[in-house]
């Protein structure tokens, strides 16, 4: 379990930050007292840590280089401060990456996760995704199962993608949506329903012609 | 100052000596004097008062001209008695020291005045930062709820931030040299982040957004080019029409590149597209829809202004706005 260490001054946030980590499947060490950082930092030994920069008494900044002496972990700069100036500080500072408040859940998430991957050394998460019958390669970008291959075309691939993460469970036409939004696929409602078609058209070809049921009124389930 | 004026301004003066030389003349003549010796001596005077006002005409006027050069020159006026050129005589000593008094005065007034605007500039900026935190928390807050509601009210929050975002830039526009920080960015990442800081009103618009060849990249500054275009994309979304596509593409001009934001929204009445830029400006559509500032694009312009950035519309009514951003090329970034 990947240990992440909060440092925010703002209790809302703070708590819900380390809610929304431990539903992640992260363990959050909350700093409360902000007298001695980076002992408690250097105790706790983090992964990773989210820092602020506008804190009580010593700033981010100075924190982030007072830590870099204990604490090897990665830090992530997040800040309401927008100033191109403060980036350049915090990744100069040692700073592995650097978020502008207020942040979508999903970018703050992907941000963490990516640098995690990175400072672990761990290979990219793994290109094949198995669900429902059928096995989909996200980098070459075709599915397959057993009555053959086809290939598919980006939008189709992260609908699929999306819908094999969630096998099993029904993923509402919205969610679809934004999780294309995501993956930088900006379509509309209109959009998915073609590409949807055309996603069917392929799996029937490969022998599942049924693989995605529409669940009336509340979406798709793989 | 003409002959004229000085003359009607020395008016009295002028009728004082005409009078003592016509009481001289007199009892001249009453005292036995002959009329052709008085006539001689009345025609040896008169060359010396023409003398006199010429000289005292020419003397004022070119002081007159000195002085007004000086204002002329001045960068900021009210300084000007602090730079005039030392005073003739005691009452334009005088006059000039009243002069100063009002000067310092003004000066005082104005400083004082820049103070309380730089004290507002620097309170909106931190209010901004200040109800960021709030919003961050909602956001995370919003997790928790299901689906639609969790929907509703991140678009909502979204568009709280939107206004706390617009009031931040219509802050620092003011002295926007503070704030601006020129580098080499990618057009797909301005876009990527223009896009996904307004997602929700672009999903709930039903809006689609296509993207063409923004592999290339441009001087500028990120955050104040994400600002710019995201007004933009909020525009498209908010006057749109049917099945509203936006298209974002670059174009190539010479060392320049150019984004191009396209929709086929409803369109700007023909009349009304030149006054789009200006502040409070909301046209019959931004009238009929509601909810329109008429900031927006006042602030894209004076923003595009600074980074040297060029901000062409053209629009036709029912078809749809296509905003062109020019911006420069590297070696013509000669400002900041």
């Amino acid at each position: 379990m990947q240990k992440i260490m909060i440092i925010e001054d703002d209790p809302a946030i703070r708590e819900e930050l380390a809610l929304l980590l431990e539903n992640e499947g992260y363990t959050p060490l909350v700093i409360t007292e902000f007298t001695d950082v980076p002992n408690q930092a250097a105790q706790g030994h983090p992964d990773l840590i989210l820092l602020d920069i506008g804190l009580p008494g010593k700033d981010g900044f100075s924190l982030c280089a007072a830590m870099r002496k204990a604490v090897s972990a990665p830090v992530i700069f997040v800040t309401s401060r927008d100033a191109g100036v403060d980036e350049v500080r915090a990744l100069s500072l040692g700073g592995d990456d650097y978020i502008t408040k207020p942040y979508s859940v999903p970018v703050l998430l992907a941000r963490i996760k990516a640098v995690l991957r990175r400072s672990s050394g761990e290979p990219e998460a793994s290109d094949l995704l198995d669900a429902g019958g059928l096995r989909l390669s996200l980098t070459k970008g075709s599915v397959s199962a057993d009555g053959g291959t086809a290939e598919l075309t980006r939008n189709e691939l992260q609908i699929l993608a999306c819908l094999m993460t969630h096998a099993g469970k029904i993923v509402s036409r919205a969610d679809l949506i934004d999780a294309l939004w995501d993956n930088q696929i900006y379509i509309d409602d209109n959009t998915l329903s073609v590409n949807m078609t055309r996603l069917r058209g392929k799996l029937a070809e490969i022998g599942l012609p049924d693989a995605i049921k529409t669940r009336r009124g509340m979406g798709y389930q793989l | 100052m003409t002959l004229r004026e000085f003359l009607s301004d020395q008016l009295s003066r002028i009728a004082l000596q005409l009078f003592c030389v016509g009481l001289a003349a007199l009892f001249l003549f009453v005292t036995g004097t002959q009329p052709d010796v008085l006539a001689l001596l009345l025609l040896a005077l008169l060359p010396v008062f023409v003398t006199v006002y010429a000289a005292g005409f020419l003397r004022q006027r070119a002081r007159l001209r000195e002085l007004e050069a000086i204002l002329n020159a001045l960068n900021r006026k009210y300084l000007f008695a602090e730079c005039a050129p030392p005073p003739k005589g005691i009452y334009e000593r005088r006059l000039f020291e009243l002069s100063r008094r009002a000067g310092r005065a003004m000066t005082g007034a104005v400083s004082d005045a820049q103070a309380s605007q730089r004290e507002y500039r620097e309170y909106v900026e931190q209010w901004v930062h200040e109800i960021k935190a709030p919003i961050t928390a909602a956001r995370l807050i919003c997790r928790d709820l299901d689906g639609e509601t969790r929907r509703k009210l991140t678009a909502e929050l979204a568009q709280v931030e939107a206004h706390a975002e617009r009031a931040l830039f219509y802050a620092r526009v003011g002295s926007p040299e503070q704030d601006c920080l020129l580098r080499l960015v990618k057009l797909e990442k301005i876009a990527a982040q223009a896009i996904e800081n307004h997602r929700s009103l672009l999903i709930q618009s039903g809006v689609r957004v296509e993207t063409q060849g923004l592999d290339c990249s441009v001087y500028t500054d990120e955050k104040w080019s994400v600002f710019i275009l995201g007004q933009l994309l909020q525009n498209a979304a908010r006057y749109r029409g049917p099945e509203p596509v936006i298209t974002l593409s670059a174009k190539l001009l010479g060392k320049q590149t150019q984004l191009v934001v396209h929709d086929n929204g409803i369109g700007i009445p023909a009349h009304e597209l030149p006054r789009v830029f200006d502040r409070g400006f909301t046209g019959s559509n931004g009238r009929n829809r509601g909810g329109a500032t008429g900031m927006g694009l006042y602030l894209c312009k004076k923003l595009a202004s600074f980074l040297d950035l060029d901000l062409h519309m053209v629009s036709q009514e029912g078809e749809g706005t296509t905003v062109t951003l020019t911006f420069p090329a590297k070696e013509n970034l000669t400002k900041l």
